[in-house]
């Protein structure tokens, strides 16, 4: 197993010999991967990842989001139905959202939520065979920064989920480097959905284009095209 | 499936972007996206990408009768498929209202405009004409599929050629290509549509929307144009109302965008038959960059298949001879004929035994088939009567089957009484299973 | 007896002994709406397919404990009409077996696939495309599926790969698909008569062939996935 960690496998591929955990004994079987008898087959084409000490997954390219628990996502209020908000994620179903999901909110008090809102929440719920629900606060009832973006000068770009989880890595340093030259605010939600807020739209429209176009370069072609876009940006 | 609703956040800014003079791609207000014109292998099939939209149209041509009121003229058929390819929103099968719009609005620009003669697609008045028929494709839809979709449906046109057709008296000979070169369509002019989207009632245009601006846009403007700053077609759409100076800019401006574009196509034309007659590979393949990294390539390769006769050879006798089929046709009455015997019961279980499901019976049925079977190999013909034999067999079967669950049932009872005739209690640990099978037994009994 | 092979469309033969599969190209991701897109060339047969999915579905078409998988097939020239349909079931039959639909219950997966060139072998590369896009989506299979087709001349021997003129020419094209674990046969399809001899003969050599297909397959998987190692 060790030397296939880190390699391209493709669907069909049969793996064996995972490092389980010490204490459980057990190995945890992320995206991509699907234990079959004694077996883990390979479900997914990408690149085989592992976590200290017993996390497997398959890291690749997909677009379409597959509800995780636990997991933040963007999402889009499309219908207010009874006491539930329902919220566009990118599933095959959209999430429901109840109204005492925020923070603060009793039955008098509920929050100000518009068909069309941006919501940042996390998934309290999903598997395949229920419909997915989100919530806008945390285990202690604090907003811990969810609930609804405001829609005053902010931008969202839809991305692949691969260039999220590249984001979002430590090893990449787009966010970083961005934010050296352009200040902005940002969301990053798992469901491929990236919201950015710059002082003024120009600098927006760089920060979201930047972003969106870095799907396929490495560290160094990012910071060339960062450095391109930053000198286009005095003309622009 | 459903397109992915936008929100009012991303709404609000395109519009705020927009009256700031900016669009969200970087482009400026009249700018058009990146326009490629790429030919494939045959005649009259090219894609046209116009940034991330993609269109694909082939021409083809038929021989028909023509229109009892225009015999000498040919027609010109134009289809626009809006695939399900180019967005989860596109159903197959039935066009939407937006597609059919679309698709006359093509017919307009091209079919009306004259912009492909039709007389000369006349072979013999009134019997025979040429049918070309223009299908255009929406690959991807990633907005201003109108304009795409009218820069491949005339590249096309121009491309195309139609077989050589010589008429001798009555006779029609329509010739191969390696017989005769095939001819060209007469295009006249080449029509094509430059879209304009307006935003705050008309006070703002810009030119080749995108996606995110088409959705938020209050209405659009489609001007066909030819070089000859002829307006072929003019459409407007969306419940706004536009000041006279707005329609006359866009129409300005659209004779710019159009001399650009055409100037394009027509580039792109010669260069394709530039590279036909040098004989050199043409098509899709060789536009493509091999450098991308979502790209792979792999030189025709040999496969070994030497061992494929050998191995082929060896499935068959492995597999042993195939068993001639006996020719076992029955003729049961004069006109007709019966193979197998479909019409008998060849299983030699009949209904009431099938009831039964007494271990012995079955056994008994099991051998019964035996029995006909074995016997029934040798001659056809007796067939019928075996099976007749077999049904007789079988009733003995199932009397012999009921005496003895009688039997059993009565043994069973007298086992009881002189196994424990002075205990009181009915129910003894030890037998416990035999009155639960003496109930069985009785209902299949109280059955029969 | 004696067996003679036939080479691809315009390569010179290399070996009397040995067939060839024409060059083969696959380009992913090349559109931006679907879930996962390939385009396959294969000599100058060139196929694009899409993928959306898995999404929402259609009540009626709902199956309660696996996803609809759904395949479009998108003709050139003209209106679908039966023979398209034809290949729409065959080709969602062969996807079926290999996509994994029990992960995604009540959601669907459609699969379009547009024809770009014909020039021989089509239904094979309808299959290879649909599998390229099928893996570009990362839609969950069981294993990918590799298609060759192969025809079988006048005289009786077998061309590999044939381009439309061998395929006219020939009495009989058969086309297997077969999965990349076990190399076991999926799909078959054939037109025209054949001796089971024939059959066997064409069998193996599509099996060896399309082991070929398969590791480019993974070729193109690594290639794409190269600046992330």
């Amino acid at each position: 197993m060790a030397d296939s960690v880190g390699k391209v496998v493709i669907p069909g591929d049969i793996l064996s010999e995972f490092r389980a955990s010490e204490k459980t004994s057990k190995v945890a079987l992320g995206p991509g991967l699907r234990q079959e008898g004694e077996e883990v087959l390979v479900t997914k084409g990408g690149i085989l990842r592992h976590k200290e000490p017993n996390l497997y997954w398959i890291d690749c390219h997909q677009r379409r989001y597959i509800p995780a628990k636990g997991e933040d996502v963007i999402g889009i209020v499309t219908v207010k139905s009874g006491d539930v908000y329902r919220v566009d994620i990118g599933a095959t179903q959209p999430a429901t959202l109840s109204y005492l999901a925020f923070e603060g909110a009793t039955k008098r008090n509920r929050p100000n939520v518009k068909v069309g809102d941006l919501v940042f929440a996390k998934l309290l719920v999903a598997n395949k065979d229920m419909e997915p629900e989100l919530v806008c606060i945390d285990s202690g009832g604090h907003s811990s920064g969810y609930g609804v973006i405001p829609a005053d000068g902010g931008f969202m770009v839809h991305t692949s989920l691969n260039l999220v989880r590249k984001i979002l890595s430590p090893n990449c340093d787009i966010l970083k480097f961005l934010g050296k030259n352009v200040p902005f605010e940002t969301a990053v939600g798992m469901n491929g959905r990236i919201w950015v807020k710059a002082k003024t739209p120009k600098d927006t429209i760089v920060v979201a284009n930047a972003i969106a176009s870095s799907e396929h370069m490495t560290n160094a072609q990012i910071r060339t095209m960062i450095r391109q876009l930053l000198d286009k940006l005095s003309g622009f | 499936m459903k397109e992915v609703p936008m929100s009012t956040c991303e709404r609000e800014f395109i519009l705020k972007a927009i009256r700031d003079r900016k669009r969200i791609d970087g482009r400026q207000t009249y700018d058009y996206r990146r326009l490629k014109v790429s030919f494939g292998m045959e005649r009259g099939c090219c894609i046209v990408d116009l940034g991330d939209t993609k269109v694909l149209a082939q021409v083809s041509g038929k021989i028909e009768e023509p229109k009892k009121n225009r015999p000498t003229e040919g027609s010109i058929i134009i289809n626009l498929e809006l695939s399900p390819m180019a967005s989860p929103a596109f159903e197959p099968g039935r066009p939407t209202e937006s597609g059919i719009e679309m698709n006359r609005i093509l017919e307009r620009n091209i079919r009306d405009s004259r912009a492909v003669d039709t007389e000369s697609l006349c072979i013999v008045a009134g019997e025979k004409v040429w049918s070309i028929r223009a299908d255009v494709h929406v690959l991807n839809d990633e907005g201003n599929i109108m304009d795409a979709a009218s820069i491949a449906a005339i590249t096309a046109l121009s491309h195309f050629r139609r077989p050589d057709v010589s008429v001798m008296g009555e006779e029609v000979t329509v010739h191969s290509p390696e017989d005769r070169d095939p001819v060209p369509l007469s295009v006249h002019h080449m029509p094509v549509c430059v879209t304009f989207a307006f935003f705050d009632q008309g006070e703002f245009l810009l030119v080749d929307p995108n996606r995110s601006e088409e959705r938020v846009m209050d209405g659009r403007m489609v001007v066909g144009m030819n070089m000859h700053r002829e307006i072929c077609t003019l459409m407007m759409s969306g419940g706004m109302l536009l000041v006279k100076e707005q329609v006359l800019r866009c129409s300005q401006i659209a004779t710019v965008k159009v001399a650009e574009i055409i100037e394009l196509i027509q580039r792109a034309l010669d260069k394709d038959a530039q590279a036909r007659q040098a004989g050199e590979k043409c098509g899709f393949a060789e536009s493509v960059p091999t450098n991308k990294i979502t790209t792979n390539r792999k030189e025709a390769t040999a496969i070994d298949t030497t061992a494929a006769a050998q191995q082929a050879s060896q499935v068959i006798q492995e597999a042993g001879p195939v068993d001639k089929p006996m020719s076992n046709m029955l003729v049961q009455a004069p006109g007709t004929v019966q193979i197998g015997e479909g019409l008998v019961n060849t299983w030699d279980v009949d209904d009431e035994d099938m009831e039964s499901e007494e271990k012995e019976g079955r056994e008994k049925s099991v051998t019964n088939g035996r029995e006909a079977v074995a016997t029934s190999k040798p001659t056809e013909r007796k067939r019928p009567v075996k099976a007749g034999e077999g049904t007789v067999s079988h009733a003995e079967g199932s009397d012999s089957e009921e005496e003895e669950t009688v039997m059993l049932f009565q043994g069973d009872d007298e086992t009881k009484s002189t196994e424990e005739p002075d205990s009181t209690a009915l129910m003894q640990p030890s037998n416990s299973d035999k009155p639960a099978k003496k109930k069985g037994k009785k209902k299949k009994a109280a059955q029969k | 007896m004696q067996r003679y092979y036939s080479v691809g469309s315009n390569m010179a033969a290399t070996d009397e002994t040995s067939a060839l599969l024409r060059s083969f190209e696959c380009e992913q991701n090349l559109l931006s709406r679907p879930d996962g897109s390939a385009n396959v060339r294969q000599g100058d047969t060139s196929v694009l397919a899409a993928v959306y999915g898995p999404g929402e579905v259609k009540m009626s078409e709902e199956i309660i404990d696996k996803a609809t998988l759904k395949v479009i097939f998108k003709p050139k020239i003209g209106l679908p009409g039966c023979a398209e349909k034809l290949q729409e079931r065959l080709l969602r039959n062969t996807c079926e077996s290999v996509v994994l639909a029990v992960l995604h219950p009540r959601s669907g997966v459609n699969i379009v696939l547009q024809v770009i060139q014909d020039s021989g072998s089509l239904l094979s590369c309808c299959i290879n495309a649909a599998c390229m896009a099928l893996v570009d989506s990362a839609v969950p299979m069981k294993c990918l599926v590799s298609a060759v087709t192969c025809a079988v001349m006048e005289e009786g021997r077998i061309v590999l790969d044939p381009d439309s003129k061998q395929e006219k020419e020939s009495s009989a094209v058969l086309t297997f698909a077969f999965d990349s674990r076990e190399n076991n046969v999926v799909t078959c399809s054939t037109k025209g008569c054949y001796t089971p001899e024939k059959y066997q003969e064409c069998l193996s050599a599509c099996g060896a062939a399309s082991r070929n297909i398969s590791s480019f397959f993974r070729q193109a998987v690594e290639r794409r996935m190269s600046k992330e190692l």
